[in-house]
């Protein structure tokens, strides 16, 4: 207890660092749920965290493992399978089958695990992290993947704590999960995050679960060694930070005892470990260890698949992250990398505005249109900041959903207000308003205004229009306006005698704000140079 | 079948019941469901072993563990029977989940052979108390289950008919699984015409079980039929031991001739592998069984302990204590095999060794083996005849006495009909005749030739 007190104490206390003379390995092993819509085995509903508040309700008699009944397979579990084998570069097997994994727990009802132990799903992969993309200190790093299994969820245990009762929930019981391990390939928690962050988001991408941490539907077990001693494997890290808090914890621990000269009593024998907050504590050692007594399931058929379903699978493949952002950072997009990565990275699905894919497309039709209206004078930056930039903020703003914007503004009519920017009819402070005003607007409306939109005589009814030609004497009147409520003599001596030619940026600046930007900067420029009597 | 004939069996209950302990538990609602019946069965009564799920009547197995659960859906079978017009009088008692030879095994207590009306002798099991129906002339025919001869070795001991069809014939949707990959469902009778026109109505492809025979292999089957009036029948070398009281002996040899008169070739055959029938069962069978008795916890439904769910660390020890003797040494049989020491020297030889014995029936036959693409051999058998058992009913008391001296005893009265369970043949057992109490031969063909089989029996019946 001491001990363990010690350890939390120093990491509070110090920043986190890997010692070169202490080498780390890790491993990662992935627990997805398939959101396909029936379970693995039953036709129950796969609905677990959306029931959550409803125990027990997506069950069938299977689910509760009754007497008298059988597993079913629920073969649209394949294409998802096969989807993530083929993104995460692995061998598929073509003859898999389905074995038990023996171990009593309350919320397995079956008293065994159906997955895949002898002969798994897929196998040899490997997933490439980039410098670029992925904020590792390595230009580029492999991790392999051992292997990737189809296997069933178990139920979830309550624990009532005040009346020393565990209530069992079997919504879980049967739903399809892709367990994923890989090779101990880890070296530095760098490489683990980004690794985390690229598969959540390619399991997203593909469709193949909401790659949630904090709602289970993808868990993660940490195995860890330093300096090849015997490894720790670390279970029970729902979220990121108790993953990356217990490797740190972990790692300490196995240098301390390393150091103390305790390694070869100590870190022979292999352990799980799990994670209470704020230390490591042990759940299972060699004298505990679980015989799981494999067995292959004797009712269930192997899954065979014919030698063209692979391939027909890769044809069903969109192009992957790290291809689209490759796409979308070059020519004609130029997109920076952040930027890309608001197209592409798909983060938790439920308090999100917009998919991923949706954004995407929007972005990439109208910058379609834009540059076919504005041909060769068309500037790669104008959908970027207009989309990224100005829609989302404003849609997040008036909390509107990018699937009402398109119904307002579709494609075309948003690369009509860029072209109207691009050849300077408005300006930029008046497009803001104008975008704002029709989001706003049709908010009002209750989303039902479904006339279609006039922009041109939209900027006309709000005088948004540039103008072109300002009576001199009325430029004056505001410029000399401007200076007046400046007060600031030594501002004015300075632009005047040149040594504070800056400041007259700031003077034009003011005059863009007073006209909402329909006078162009040049002409307060000349008109304010004209009052001073600026020489320079 | 008459309504007055229905009745006058049903009257024969109570009394065969508490003289045979027959039933687990009984229908209130025969009367009512025999007037409303139609169907080709219309009119027929059945018992249904106590390891197939019913809604109505309690399904326990024979265990304490099951005490009392009622299951919310009917196993398909029963409700094709229902359907079918047939009315089932009870449940009926069994070797506990099925595990044994004697139907001494029950929670319920034994169930006692209705052909020795003086003392108390076994019925054979596990299938008990759906043959004893049969013999007590309770029902018309009754519903068992055949993992390695629990529905041939009591229909042999009660000298009734007992077919256990090819594997994945008849659905287990609803049948509680002792070991899937051998657990048959049987039918027996005394009558050959209802045992047939039961199985055509249970002779169907199930989407809810995954081991049904599909039906283009079903159609593939129906090809590969015996249209012969003299067959070529086999009798294995392997399965006519010395050992084998001379009695039995003499009922195979007057089966033989009564065979070889009515014009049929008999003609030995060699399948030596049918002697690693005893240790691949008895490797496979409780592994799997251990796995399926896993599910066992008391958490969702049957008995569970009153105080406590953890004994000495261990989960669910206090409820699982309740499973019998037998049960429970199957269990630590089980487990021995599927643990990871022994795990390849067992059980992955015994599934080596069960495929050999397959081929070795795929050598023997004439028929090809649509399951596993073995062509036929020209000069092959069209069936095989061998006896049910090795030995005769004896008292319960001695049964118990000799399993008490050596738990294996037992085990070896199934040597005979194992063979063809880890091959998943059609088999048929049949009374020997009428003063052979207590003894059966089998008849056995190639997988899928379930029709051919019955067909044939005609001759011997």
């Amino acid at each position: 207890m001491i001990g363990r007190r010690a350890y939390g104490t120093r990491l509070a206390g110090q920043k986190f660092k890997l010692l070169p003379e202490y080498k780390l390995r890790c491993g990662l092993e992935i627990h997805t749920q398939l959101c396909t819509a029936n379970k693995l085995f039953s036709a129950s509903t796969n609905s677990p965290f959306a029931a959550a508040d409803k125990p027990n309700y997506h069950t069938s008699y299977f689910d509760v493992s009754l007497p008298g009944t059988q597993p079913l397979f629920n073969h649209e579990v394949l294409l998802l399978a096969t989807k993530l084998s083929i993104a995460l570069n692995c061998d598929v097997n073509l003859n898999s089958q389905f074995d038990r994994k023996h171990y009593f727990y309350g919320d397995q009802p079956l008293g065994y695990q159906i997955t895949q132990h002898y002969s798994p799903f897929a196998s040899n992969g490997f997933l490439r992290l980039r410098s670029i993309f992925d904020d590792i200190d390595q230009d580029s790093k492999i991790i392999e993947i051992q292997q990737l299994q189809i296997e069933q969820d178990t139920g979830k245990s309550v624990y009532k704590e005040q009346d020393s009762k565990s209530l069992i929930d079997f919504n879980r019981s049967n739903v399809p999960l892709i367990e994923m391990v890989t090779r101990p390939d880890f070296t530095d928690l760098k490489q683990i995050r980004s690794f985390l962050k690229k598969y959540q988001n390619l399991v997203r991408h593909l469709g193949v679960s909401t790659g949630d941490l904090e709602t289970g539907a993808m868990r993660v077990d940490v195995n860890i060694s330093v300096n090849d001693y015997a490894r720790v494997e670390l279970k029970n890290l729902p979220n990121t930070s108790s993953i990356f808090n217990a490797i740190k914890f972990e790692y300490q621990r196995h240098v301390d005892i390393i150091r103390n000269g305790d390694a070869e009593e100590t870190l022979t024998h292999s352990q799980t470990r799990g994670w209470n907050g704020s230390s490591t504590v042990k759940l299972r050692s060699k004298e505990t260890t679980i015989d799981y007594r494999y067995m292959p399931d004797p009712e269930l058929p192997r899954i065979t698949l014919a030698e063209d379903f692979v391939p027909g699978v890769s044809q069903l493949m969109p192009e992957l992250p790290d291809q689209v952002l490759e796409r979308l950072m070059s020519a004609p997009y130029s997109l920076s990398l952040k930027d890309a990565k608001i197209l592409t990275i798909n983060s938790n699905s439920h308090d999100q505005l917009y998919t991923q894919h949706q954004l995407q497309q929007f972005y990439l039709d109208t910058f379609k249109m834009y540059q076919q209206q504005a041909g060769e004078s068309f500037n790669h930056k104008l959908p970027t900041n207009w989309i990224i930039h100005e829609l989302l903020g404003n849609m997040n703003k008036l909390e509107i959903y990018l699937e009402k914007v398109v119904e307002i503004l579709p494609p075309e009519e948003f690369s009509n207000l860029l072209m109207f920017i691009h050849e300077g009819k408005v300006s930029k402070a008046s497009a803001k308003l104008l975008l704002f005003h029709i989001l706003n607007s049709f908010k009002e409306s209750n989303f039902k205004s479904t006339s279609s939109l006039d922009l041109s005589s939209l900027i006309k009814e709000f005088e948004l229009d540039a103008i072109e030609v300002v009576p001199q004497e009325d430029l004056r009147q505001i410029c000399q306006g401007i200076i007046d409520d400046l007060g600031d003599d030594n501002m004015i001596k300075g632009i005047i005698s040149g040594k504070k030619k800056n400041s007259l940026k700031y003077l034009v600046g003011q005059g863009m704000r007073l006209s909402q930007g329909r006078i162009k900067p040049h002409l307060f420029e000349s008109t304010f140079k004209d009052i001073l009597g600026v020489k320079w | 079948m008459s309504i007055k004939a229905a009745l006058k069996r049903l009257s024969r209950l109570p009394s065969a019941q508490e003289r045979f302990n027959i039933f687990t538990s009984i229908s209130l609602n025969v009367n009512n469901e025999l007037e409303t019946s139609s169907g080709p069965l219309k009119g027929l009564l059945f018992g249904i072993k106590d390891n197939i799920v019913t809604k109505d009547m309690p399904t326990t197995c024979g265990s304490k563990i099951l005490l009392d659960y009622k299951s919310p859906f009917d196993a398909t079978v029963v409700d094709l029977l229902k359907k079918a017009g047939a009315v089932a009088v009870g449940k009926t008692n069994l070797d506990e989940f099925g595990m044994g030879s004697g139907g001494v095994h029950s929670h319920f207590g034994p169930t006692f052979n209705p052909l020795y009306k003086d003392g108390n002798f076994i019925a054979g099991g596990s299938s008990s108390g759906s043959a004893a129906a049969v013999a007590a002339d309770v029902v018309d025919f009754s519903l068992g289950t055949d993992t390695g001869g629990s529905v041939r070795l009591p229909a042999a001991y009660t000298s009734i008919l007992g077919f256990k069809p090819s594997y994945g014939r008849i659905s287990r949707h609803g049948v509680v699984a002792y070991a899937q990959s051998l657990d048959t469902v049987g039918i027996m009778s005394k009558d050959l015409n209802v045992l047939q026109r039961v199985f055509r109505v249970l002779d169907k492809y199930d989407p809810k079980d995954p081991t049904s025979l599909n039906n283009s292999l079903r159609s593939e089957a129906s090809k590969h039929l015996v249209h012969r009036n003299t067959l070529k029948i086999g009798v294995p070398m392997e399965m006519n031991q010395d050992v084998v009281p001379f009695e039995i002996r003499q009922a195979l040899l007057k089966v033989i001739e009564s065979l070889m008169a009515a014009g049929h070739e008999i003609l030995p055959v060699s399948l030596p592998s049918v002697k690693n029938a005893l240790p691949i069962y008895y490797t496979l069978a409780p592994a799997e069984a251990v796995s399926n008795l896993a599910r066992y916890d008391g958490i969702r439904y049957g008995y569970r302990d009153e105080k406590q769910d953890i004994e000495d660390g261990t989960l669910f020890v206090p409820t699982r204590r309740n499973f019998g003797s037998e049960v429970q040494n199957r269990i630590v049989l089980g487990n021995y095999n599927l643990c990871s020491g022994s795990f390849k020297n067992n059980y992955i030889k015994a599934q080596k060794l069960r495929v050999e014995l397959i081929n070795q029936f795929d050598d023997v036959f004439r028929l090809p083996n649509i399951l596993t693409g073995n062509e036929g051999n020209p000069n092959g058998v069209d069936m095989l005849l061998s006896l049910a058992s090795m030995s005769l009913p004896i008292s319960v008391q001695d049964y118990k006495s000799k399993d008490m001296r050596n738990p294996l005893h037992s085990y070896i009265n199934d040597i005979f009909t194992m063979p063809m369970s880890l091959a998943g043949l059609p088999t048929l057992t049949i009374p020997a005749g009428n003063n052979m109490k207590g003894i059966g031969v089998q008849l056995s063909g190639q997988y899928g030739s379930d029709q051919s089989i019955l067909n044939a029996a005609r001759t011997l019946v």
